[in-house]
């Protein structure tokens, strides 16, 4: 949690009323939200919650700067049981946010596409409601820009969440999410696939089992040449109490230059007794008696190394339910995959 | 259709094959045979083009070109096939990807039409029927969780897909049992052809029960040191390597 500084009296506008002498900054941080009770009401009025927002903090920091300066946004609300499904495409950069709810046992399916250009910093909050369950793809194409994306999500019980991302990477290219799974039955499950000739991806994620008996997985992939760098950075927490939980972590790269580079850094926080957690990295290049045993069957080097890539890719690809998103991804990734070899 | 002429290689700066001279007329089955270490697998590697086996002298001719200027897809498109001893697990591809990618690139590089994926199966189901290689197998990771004899039968199911002009068995009979054996002898006996060389490596004379070979020759210490038609397989059994080593000495 960030730490809030109240204004105090050597801020000249609050030079006569002191209220980090009023009030303890520990005592605001923990505040709970406070709630109208509606009165008497006359006339034609549209009365509806706020939805249950993020809370500081929950976010990275890049997520606070374009919540605060963004301004506007859109806020997407799929009713209770119903299904739908939105393309979502970028067409302007700067900052942005996004609020998006999925109420009871709805379900919804987020494309979000292209990329645009210069800087973009999006923020986007969501909160996918018990038994609901929310697909969200996203596929980036190779681009020249630095682009921040950070998603917080909560998870009520029984919902599911599911993330698919493919990315060729930009100048500085960085995705979060944080994940909240906060009833039992909550599920996660990201996955994703990075071919960087050059470019930069950094993934980010933290996913919390708040609750027991939740489970989560993610199994991301990169290639990187030339002078790339893939980051990914995943952490895990189960909180206290949070028993069953269930939760795996897989990322691998292939390194197929010297200069390029690919850093994972899988971590684990668990504050729980039963659960169980599995995570893994490794980082290798293409094997070599692989590549011999398709080239003496006659396939050239180029295309033997992009099939031994492809392969290596497949698990996270197939992740995509979905059979004209996934071939969509397959072909962006192949064309990617030519680039390199 | 081969002619290998006073061949030297070495691995890792050791020399292996010691000046190996052989040579394979079209329509020839030859066995090569020898103790572990002699240099069988070696042989069989640098005809297929592996890195890391180099030639420092002597010479290798193939359909009179030079074999060693080629590498190992330019190999396999002309016509030469290694059954490998060791077949490679390659999880994430399927078998018959695998065996589709293969034959298109080796037709691409001929010239010649590729064949379309209803095509593609239509061949490979019929070379999987009489190889006894279940449908369900084609649709796995190439290798993938096969036993040894299923890897076997697989090499040879390529070997028939593929119709090679030169085809090297490296120890296709190791780890085999008497059916698996058979299976395997009859695929490679029906590849036969008065168009065709094959040159079978193997430890035992087990397989040239089924595969008789025109002429068989014993490799020992990277040299051929007997040469003879396939009694002297039978020689060997009885004998031992030792024996024969020793007399040739």
């Amino acid at each position: 949690m960030n730490a809030i500084v109240l204004p105090h009296r050597k801020v000249e506008d609050w030079k006569y009323s002191d209220l980090r002498g009023a009030v303890d900054a520990e005592a605001v941080s923990r505040a709970p939200t406070a709630m109208w009770a509606i009165g008497t009401a006359q006339g034609k009025l549209d009365i509806s919650d706020l939805p249950r927002l993020v809370p500081f903090g929950a976010h990275g920091v890049m997520a606070d700067i374009a919540a605060s300066l963004a301004k506007a946004g859109r806020f997407i609300r799929i009713p209770k049981g119903e299904s739908a499904s939105i393309e979502l495409d970028l067409k302007d950069g700067g900052h942005g946010r996004v609020v998006i709810v999925v109420e009871e046992g709805a379900s919804l399916i987020i494309i979000e596409k292209g990329a645009s250009t210069g800087f973009t910093n999006i923020a986007t909050e969501i909160a996918v409601g018990k038994n609901a369950c929310l697909t969200h793809l996203r596929a980036v194409p190779l681009n020249d820009m630095v682009s921040v994306a950070d998603y917080a999500v909560m998870v009520a019980a029984g919902g599911t969440y599911r993330a698919h991302l493919a990315d060729l990477g930009g100048k500085l290219s960085r995705t979060e999410l944080h994940i909240a799974l906060e009833g039992e039955g909550a599920e996660a499950h990201l996955s994703g696939v990075f071919v960087l000739n050059g470019a930069h991806t950094d993934i980010t994620t933290h996913v919390t089992h708040a609750s027991g008996k939740t489970q989560s997985t993610q199994l991301f992939k990169y290639v990187a040449s030339g002078h790339a760098r893939g980051v990914y950075q995943g952490k895990v927490t189960v909180a206290k109490d949070a028993n069953g939980s269930d939760s795996r972590q897989t990322a691998k790269g292939l390194l197929l230059e010297d200069r390029a580079e690919i850093d994972l850094k899988p971590e684990l926080e668990i504050l729980a007794d039963d659960v169980k957690c599995a995570h893994g990295a490794a980082i290798g290049d293409l094997d070599a008696e692989s590549l011999f045993y398709l080239r003496s069957r006659g396939i050239p080097e180029n295309e033997a190394r992009a099939l031994l890539m492809r392969a290596f890719l497949g698990d996270a690809v197939d992740q995509i339910e979905d059979e004209t998103q996934r071939e969509a991804v397959w072909k962006m990734v192949d064309a990617a995959l030519a680039g390199l070899t | 259709m081969l002619e290998i002429k006073d061949l030297r290689v070495a691995v890792d700066g050791k020399e292996i094959l010691k000046g190996l001279t052989l040579k394979v007329g079209a329509g020839e089955v030859h066995a090569i045979m020898g103790p572990n270490g002699s240099g069988k697998s070696t042989l069989s590697y640098v005809l297929a083009g592996r890195a890391g086996y180099e030639v420092t002298s002597g010479s290798i001719r193939y359909k009179g070109e030079d074999l060693t200027a080629m590498s190992p897809d330019q190999r396999s498109a002309k016509g030469v096939f290694l059954a490998m001893q060791y077949p490679v697990e390659i999880p994430g591809v399927t078998t018959l990807t695998f065996l589709k990618t293969a034959l298109n690139a080796q037709r691409r590089a001929r010239g010649e039409k590729e064949v379309d994926a209803v095509g593609v199966l239509r061949l490979v189901r019929e070379k999987a029927a009489a190889l006894k290689v279940p449908e369900e197998m084609l649709k796995r990771a190439l290798n993938v969780g096969f036993s040894g004899g299923e890897k076997k039968r697989l090499e040879i199911l390529q070997m028939s897909l593929f119709q090679p002009a030169l085809a090297i068995l490296d120890e296709t009979d190791s780890g085999l049992d008497i059916d698996a054996l058979k299976l395997v002898a009859e695929g490679v006996n029906a590849l036969c052809s008065p168009e065709r060389a094959m040159l079978v490596i193997t430890h035992y004379q087990r397989l040239l029960n089924y595969i008789v070979p025109d002429r068989v020759h014993v490799l020992s210490a990277g040299r051929i040191i007997k040469e003879g038609g396939k009694e002297l397989a039978h020689e060997l059994e009885a004998k031992g390597y030792e024996q024969i080593i020793k007399d040739a000495a």
